[in-house]
């Protein structure tokens, strides 16, 4: 019989308990979705690792003579070592829109244990000294390639033909960047082919014999950085630019960073939704028994017992989180699988699917349960303690008093009548009032941070192109040559109009113990075409003297203006010395983690003659070939990298603008998720408006129906319930401005990598959209509870004596 | 001046599976001026045809005229606008708002009055201006149902409805109210409509409408009606 009273009363107040179950099955489903997407993730990470030897170590250098790798291998702490030859090449076909490229990695087919082999997804086997490659997976998807498809490239001095074999992936290129200023792996743009290493010789016959790429792994136990300290006076004499561990590995570091995100949010967004749905169901039952006092009297006088009766309350808890458990678990499950296709087509790793999970619906429903058996038991407990004759006396009746509020004259005299009523029961139900503003400040602070989130990586990408690189293209030179001729010739085109050189050198900062390996760019003093810009976006001169850090390398290297860092490079003339520099300013960088210098001063320092590695260019934009969407400088940039389509000594010319409009068009994409995120923010807000609306109105109704007898009309009875609640949001959302800021610094910290720096200020854009979206769902759930002031039954209400 | 006018007033109500006939066709007229007193038992319909006068709810069936105006087939809106500017509630239970003073809650009436009285008037009137600060738990049955006296007049309504007003309370707090209402109907010159099952009460009325198993038995004019102070029970 009490399953049937329980049923009835749950259907009475069907919109309160289903805005829990909203919140619950939300919760769930993120939890089981997101953990299993996680562990699809992971496990598929773990697995390729291993099945491909992915290596520990990574060591980037000028040139190594081939056979030196047997010696290496002998070092105490490797495990195994491979030796290959990369080196990025011009594709002419397929021909993209804008410049291809292709990273040649070398494979000696000979060894069975490569490090960091390939794995053949579709295809056959590479014959050494064949013109032969397999291709990554989605190169090969994205240009719809088929297995026998000849590639045309530029290497060796000219055009050479390529035969696809298989399609391939491999753990060093989950998330393939071709420079350093990327974010998104680019396809379109950017593929890995695997090679002989044979083949690789015999095309690049300077390279005969030697490897200018090193990686390995390490014997089970041993410490990277004893390994490190023993590999690296082997390796310094080649012309070592890099060594690194795996953990600073671009790919394997963006796709952990994913993982352990999954796993983050798998947790926080869940105990979140839980703790609101369980708070808010608090409140509805702790009202519940104030309510049902005399039907608890009965009960009792009838002899159910104590355990009975606390049981039966506890159950309206149990059937909410088991429903929603249920229910978001399972969607969840559902779920999973599409989440992972989702991410894994963002990364190449290959597909792992754990299918249907009981381990996390079960665990999802334990946590959701026993979150509810507490706010049940919390609720309900007062019901223990009624005595059965008392119960069925009426409550005593409720106090009124003024507020401490109130005792502020001017404050006082503003409020209206319902204003005071609102006032004084706002002070009466002290931990509803807490559960409000808690609530409404969490909801507008997730609001805020998912909209500063996503306003700061569009700020992130567009700062970088349109305050600091504002050239129109940049020409990369294969290798570093003088910059006299190079500027005449480039100068000399019609389409161009400035040029300036660009000198980026791999080198090694230290300060006491601490070091990072980055890219010094050279840039001219008086540069118009990359301003370096100080946190304020005032530009910054480059001195003649000195050198300027992005804030997360100062950071990192514990260095502020007026340090001094030791400059190694395998660009330094006197080789192994280190060079001492002045550190002259730190400014903000999003996008990577560089240094800077004035361009003679970093050639000077380098001690070499003028040079650089690239051209910063501005094309001109009123005359010139269009391109199809009729963009002169579009087609000026074409032209230009079809002068050099050819040429040994220019390895790419890329055009800012694409770049742009593809950060541009991943950056939509991005959107939607943000969407997501914000829309949770809502329901969130709603749900506890509309909620603490019911039980207001609950708790209140003969109040309201007197009022309405009085001739109010049910918009200003209802005034009472919503001045109550806008009082409090007010507030609330003031409070959420600095909880939005806490958790941005925290999101700031989490997310920043070497590749990307998030700042952890909110724009103005976002605290307004946080604000103005909180109000909405304010008044969108109060429009909902109006409805049911409407409904309000004058006679039943009024007729008895509470 | 005919106030209301009811014609063949039915109500039906359904309770599970059972219909109830409040009301079964009730007829009369109440006029400007005049104190009257509906009688009759429990069960007798009383209650329902004050709540159907007071537009708190609707007949199933008949007319109903105020002024001349049709409120049998008025909508909420129209309904509410009837409450908020002619009518006066009084009920048993006081159902004063708790959280509000006695002087908030005759404020919350006058604010949304379009000729109001003034309230520490009223509030002197009924003898609580010392007690303006007081809130409702602080202060005596007699003297909630005297803020509920001073709220309902406070916005000048035309007719006051009074449901069981000294059901409960003591006789001589009953007979300080009865004079109040008395008052009200003669200083002001308003309507004054007040239901109950007390026979004695209806000795002060002007006019006495007796009801019975939702009929109208009869209608008796009071010669000389008694001064509230005699009245008791």
């Amino acid at each position: 019989m009490l399953w049937k009273k329980m049923i009835r009363d749950i259907w009475d107040n069907k919109g309160s308990y289903l805005a829990c179950l909203v919140l619950v099955v939300i919760g769930l489903l993120i939890f089981t979705s997101f953990s299993i997407a996680g562990d699809n993730l992971s496990l598929a990470q773990e697995d390729f690792y291993r099945d491909q030897n992915f290596a520990h170590g990574f060591a980037e250098l000028v040139s190594l003579p081939y056979r030196e790798l047997e010696r290496l291998s002998g070092i105490e702490g490797i495990d195994r070592i491979s030796g290959r030859v990369k080196q990025q090449v011009r594709v002419t076909r397929p021909e993209g829109e804008v410049g291809v490229y292709l990273e040649l990695v070398s494979m000696n087919l000979e060894d069975p244990e490569r490090v960091n082999d390939a794995l053949l997804l579709d295809g056959s086997e590479l014959r050494a000294g064949e013109l032969e490659i397999w291709i990554d997976d989605q190169f090969f998807e994205t240009y719809q390639l088929e297995q026998g498809y000849r590639l045309e490239i530029i290497a060796g001095g000219g055009l050479r033909e390529l035969t696809v074999e298989g399609v391939a992936m491999s753990p060093e290129f989950t998330y393939p960047l071709r420079t350093e200023g990327e974010i998104y792996p680019n396809p379109q743009q950017y593929g890995i082919a695997f090679i002989s290493r044979d083949t690789m010789w015999s095309m690049f016959p300077e390279l005969q014999g030697t490897v200018n790429n090193v990686v390995f792994t390490l014997e089970p136990g041993a410490d990277y950085d004893e390994v490190k300290n023993r590999l690296e006076p082997e390796l310094e004499p080649y012309g070592l630019v890099n060594l690194y561990p795996r953990e600073d590995q671009a790919s394997h570091l963006i796709l952990s960073e994913e993982v352990a995100q999954l796993q983050r949010m798998s947790t926080v967004i869940p105990i979140m939704f839980l703790s609101v749905a369980g708070l808010i169901l608090y409140i509805m039952l702790k009202r519940l028994v104030e309510q049902q006092r005399g039907q608890i009297g009965i009960l009792k006088a009838f002899g159910y017992s104590n355990r009975e009766v606390t049981l039966h309350y506890i159950a309206y808890a149990l059937t909410v989180g088991s429903l929603g458990g249920l229910l978001g678990g399972l969607a969840g499950i559902y779920l999973a699988n599409p989440l992972t296709w989702l991410l894994l087509e963002f990364f190449h790793v290959p597909e792992t699917y754990e299918g249907f999970s009981l381990y996390y619906l079960l665990l999802g429903l334990f946590i959701s349960l026993a979150i509810f058996l507490v706010a049940g038991y919390q609720g309900c407990k007062y019901a223990l303690k009624l005595k059965p004759a008392e119960a069925m006396r009426p409550p005593a009746p409720v106090s009124g008093k003024k507020t401490v509020l109130e005792r502020i004259g001017l404050f006082s005299a503003m409020l209206t009548i319902q204003g005071k009523m609102a006032v004084r029961n706002l002070g009466r139900n002290r931990s509803r009032t807490t559960f409000l503003f808690l609530g409404m400040t969490l909801s507008c602070a997730v609001v805020i941070v998912t909209w500063s989130l996503y306003d700061l990586i569009d700020r992130l990408v567009f700062y970088q192109y349109e305050e600091v690189e504002v050239h129109d293209a940049r020409v990369t030179l294969a290798e570093p040559l003088s910059q006299g001729p190079v500027m005449r010739e480039l100068a000399a085109h019609d389409e161009v109009t400035l040029v300036e050189p660009l000198a980026e050198i791999p080198a090694k900062l230290a300060h006491a113990w601490r070091e990072e390996n980055i890219l010094v760019l050279g840039i001219p003093g008086d540069s118009s075409l990359h301003i370096i810009r100080d946190a304020k976006g005032k530009r910054v001169l480059l001195p003649e003297r000195g050198i300027i850090l992005s804030e997360r390398l100062a950071d990192k290297l514990q260095v502020s203006p007026g340090s001094t860092v030791e400059f190694k490079s395998p660009y330094l003339r006197n080789g192994e010395d280190p060079a001492p520099v002045d550190v002259y300013r730190v400014i903000p960088q999003y996008l990577g983690m560089n240094a800077y210098m004035e361009i003679n001063a970093l050639i000077n320092l380098l001690g070499q003659g003028s040079f650089a590695t690239s051209y910063m260019i501005n094309v001109d934009a009123t005359a010139g070939p269009d391109n199809q969407d009729g963009d002169i400088r579009a087609g000026n940039i074409a032209l230009l990298r079809d002068r050099y389509r050819e040429s040994e000594q220019v390895a790419a010319v890329d055009g800012l603008e694409e770049r742009v409009r593809e950060a541009r068009e991943l950056m939509e994409t991005f959107g939607a998720v943000i969407y997501i995120y914000v829309l949770f923010g809502v329901v969130m807000a709603f749900a506890i408006i509309y909620s603490s609306s019911f039980i207001i109105l609950s708790e209140r109704n003969r109040e309201l129906a007197s009022m309405k007898v009085l001739g109010m009309t049910s918009r200003e009875v209802f005034s009472v319930i919503t001045f109550e609640q806008w009082f409090v949001s007010v507030f609330a959302i003031l409070a959420g401005l600095p909880l939005a800021q806490i958790m941005m610094i925290a999101f700031a910290r989490e997310l920043s990598t070497d590749l990307y720096t998030i700042p952890s200020e909110m724009s103005g854009q976002a605290l307004l959209m946080g604000a103005f979206i909180t109000i909405a769902s304010i008044w969108i759930a109060q429009s909902f509870a109006l409805r049911k002031v409407r409904r309000l039954d004058l006679v039943e209400v009024l007729k008895t004596r509470e | 001046m005919e106030l209301i006018v009811a014609r063949n007033i039915k109500k039906r109500y359904r309770m599970g599976e059972v219909t109830v006939h409040a009301l079964r066709g009730v007829d009369f007229t109440l006029y400007d001026r005049e104190l009257v007193v509906v009688l009759g038992h429990s069960g007798s319909g009383k209650s329902t045809l004050v709540n159907i006068i007071g537009g708190m709810d609707q007949a199933s069936e008949g007319e109903l005229y105020f002024m001349g105006r049709p409120l049998h087939n008025a909508g909420e809106a129209e309904l509410t606008g009837y409450r908020r500017d002619q009518v006066g509630f009084i009920f048993q239970f006081y159902n004063l708002m708790p959280n509000l003073t006695a002087f908030e809650n005759v404020h919350l009436s006058v604010q949304i009055a379009k000729d109001p009285l003034e309230i520490d008037l009223l509030l002197k009137q009924v003898g609580l201006i010392d007690r303006r600060e007081h809130f409702p738990s602080q202060l005596s049955g007699g003297e909630q149902q005297r803020v509920a006296i001073a709220r309902a007049l406070a916005k000048n309504p035309r007719l006051l409805l009074c449901d069981e007003p000294t059901g409960s309370l003591d006789l001589p707090t009953g007979q300080q109210i009865l004079k109040l209402l008395r008052d009200f109907c003669d200083q002001y010159n308003k309507a004054v409509v007040i239901i109950t099952h007390n026979t004695n009460i209806s000795y002060m009325a002007d006019r006495v409408i007796y009801l019975k198993d939702g009929l109208v038995e009869d209608v008796r004019k009071n010669p000389k009606p008694l001064p509230p102070e005699k009245v008791s029970w």
